[in-house]
């Protein structure tokens, strides 16, 4: 399909020859549900109005799984979904495909389970635009990983990320996109070069991305998975509607009498959503507008342990933090509990009372 | 004249490249900082859009340290997420984008994924493209931010992010399928770039005050076109400088950095 490239990318850099013929003499394959497989599965769903509401113990024995395309929700450090992510690596999952845009501690937290414990948990490959903490730095264990060829990646833009996963929410197996084309993204990842059959225009396509599990931390959702985000929606509405199975966890659990008031305001209606789990802090140290702000400085413990293993490859400290804040606790409430109880109040008090709408 | 910083300077002369009437898709840090800074100055009808979905946001709450930021989201006036924001760019309502990124070459083509090694086994991976790629494709104009080295300005990059003018070719653009009409300026606290309409090769415009043409070009790995108009650049004055530390970014986050 490389062949049909049609910008004049090939020969501006350095790019090793070798890596554009392999990658296009590898047939396209989805790395998760087709978009027939995904489809097939949700008009198998029971559609009611059931209450979803769980465990996350029992949400995540019920939907994770060794093999499976996991898609993260939130964007970097903003309501990713981190108390589902501690939940997995208690429960372990090997050969994993993650999707998302741009994340931090979420990917970084399951690839330091990988460094620690291989066989507990493990990730294959990974599609998306972007990995770090931003400001606070670069993600240390993801380049310790990419840059040792331990991990495969497949690399788009944030939209292009971002339009994948609407084109799963769309039911549509590509989407065209005005960005990546002309660039070496176009030579080594799995979207296409085509021409419009209306402009005549040279236009790149990409597959749809459908997560066999989506996994999102939101603001508010009732008991039936219909989901309310305030602050930046991320990619999370995508996300959920393209994934064959969606957990969610959410900073509160709020009536179906204030969903039906306002319907407008549900930004992931119930069917895209399997279980719901109230998980006040979900997120942290990540932000949920309207609750809670960043906790920079767990992000700064944690990142400068990872780093410390990057530059020594000493994984003392790591096993320690996973020991204490993960292995050592049964819920991400016990986690919670491991923070001085005015900590989360001052994380609430740096949100600086964003307004939502939850009554 | 008033002693600044590097950043100080970055910033100052981000806000002095933006127009107002304009919106302007920034990333974290300095292109928030120059885009306030314009906003208080000559361009109050500019607004910022952030990737994760606001748009002219009133960052009242103190800067943003992330894209995300729930700060980013203050009193917007319109709150969605990435797709809204990269779709609104994409239609054309995007006018500069601020990006960055580790290398770049003479026709503004940028490198954010490796240094050293190939694509698949880097010895260096970076984050990737993040919002850069979409931005540099469908902003109208792309403005970025580069530190000067002949490290970081290269005659070859080792991987094409964000699309400039690739090799130059008058219809690179057009054949690469994207929207905006590519590079614009390259800013870093010692000079300012633009391009040459016609060959679309990096053009020297502004020197730092007591710089030549020739200290510039010492800093750059690819042969520099130099403007036959070439000026010195701007320095922030005393009051500037009391708008970029009071105002845009008083915790001193960005600007107070040290020099890599």
């Amino acid at each position: 399909m490389k062949d049909d490239a049609r910008s004049g990318i090939r020969g501006i850099t350095s790019l090793n020859q070798e890596e554009i013929e392999r990658k296009a003499n590898t047939p396209f394959e989805f790395w998760g549900p087709t978009p027939n497989e995904a489809r097939a599965k949700a008009v198998a769903k029971k559609k009611g109005l059931h209450d979803k509401r769980t465990t996350l113990k029992e949400a995540v024995a019920r939907y994770i799984r060794d093999g499976i395309n996991l898609g993260i929700g939130g964007f970097v450090n903003t309501r990713v979904p981190v108390a589902i992510i501690h939940e997995i690596i208690r429960h372990g999952a090997v050969d994993l495909t993650l999707s998302f845009q741009s994340n931090s501690i979420c990917c970084e937290l399951l690839a330091g389970a990988m460094i620690l414990d291989p066989d507990h948990i493990s990730i294959r490959r990974i599609e998306l635009a972007w990995y770090g903490y931003e400001v606070i730095g670069i993600a240390p264990l993801l380049r310790h990983l990419t840059s040792n060829g331990m991990v495969e990646l497949d690399d788009y833009t944030n939209y292009g990320m971002s339009a994948r996963f609407k084109a799963g929410a769309m039911g549509i197996p590509f989407i065209p996109t005005r960005d990546h084309g002309g660039t070496d993204m176009e030579l080594v990842n799995r979207g296409t070069m085509v021409e419009c059959p209306f402009t005549n225009e040279n236009i790149y396509l990409l597959p749809a991305c459908h997560p066999d599990v989506g996994i999102l931390h939101v603001s508010a959702a009732d008991m039936y998975g219909n989901c309310r985000i305030f602050g930046a929606l991320c990619t999370c509405p995508e996300i959920a509607q393209a994934a064959v199975n969606t957990i969610v966890t959410a900073d509160q659990i709020i009536s179906n009498d204030t969903i039906r008031k306002y319907p407008n305001l549900t930004e992931i209606p119930y069917p895209a959503v399997d279980a719901v789990v109230e998980q006040h802090f979900g997120s942290t140290p990540g932000a949920s507008y309207g609750y809670y702000w960043f906790d920079m400085p767990h992000f700064l413990e944690f990142r400068s342990i990872c780093d410390e293993f990057r530059k020594t490859g000493n994984k003392d400290k790591l096993k320690q933090y996973y020991d204490t804040y993960i292995f050592g606790c049964e819920t991400f409430d016990d986690f919670l509990r491991q923070m001085p109880e005015e900590k989360l109040r001052e994380l609430r008090q740096m949100d600086g009372q964003q307004p939502i709408i939850i009554e | 004249m008033s002693d600044y910083g590097p950043f100080e300077m970055i910033a100052y002369t981000g806000a002095r490249v933006l127009e107002d009437e304009s919106i302007v898709f920034v990333g974290t840090g300095l292109p928030i900082i120059g885009a306030m800074f314009a906003q208080l100055t000559h361009a109050p009808h500019l607004n910022m859009i952030f990737e994760a979905g606001s748009l002219a946001a009133i960052l009242e709450q103190g800067m943003p340290l992330s894209v995300g930021d729930t700060r980013a989201f203050r009193k917007a006036v319109f709150a969605k997420g990435l797709c809204a924001a990269f779709e609104l760019t994409q239609r054309g309502y995007s006018d500069y984008a601020f990006i960055g990124g580790a290398q770049i070459d003479m026709y503004g083509n940028i490198n954010s994924h490796f240094q050293g090694g190939t694509y698949s086994r880097a010895k260096t991976r970076f984050p990737g493209s993040g919002g850069a790629g979409a931005m540099a494709a469908n902003c109208e104009k792309t403005i970025s931010i580069m530190a000067l080295e002949k490290r970081r300005f290269v005659e070859k990059l080792d991987f094409v992010t964000s699309i400039g003018f690739g090799d130059g070719s008058p219809d690179y653009r057009k054949k690469a399928g994207v929207m905006g009409s590519g590079p614009y300026r390259v800013i870093t606290n010692q000079a300012l770039f633009g391009f040459d309409e016609d060959t679309h090769r990096m053009m020297l415009l502004e020197v730092l005050p007591g710089k030549t043409a020739g200290d510039i070009q010492e800093l750059v790995s690819f042969e520099l076109l130099i403007s036959p108009d070439l000026k010195e650049m701007k320095e922030p004055s005393a009051d500037d400088l009391r708008i970029l530390r009071e105002e845009c970014d008083p915790d001193g986050y960005f600007l107070k950095r040290k020099t890599e």
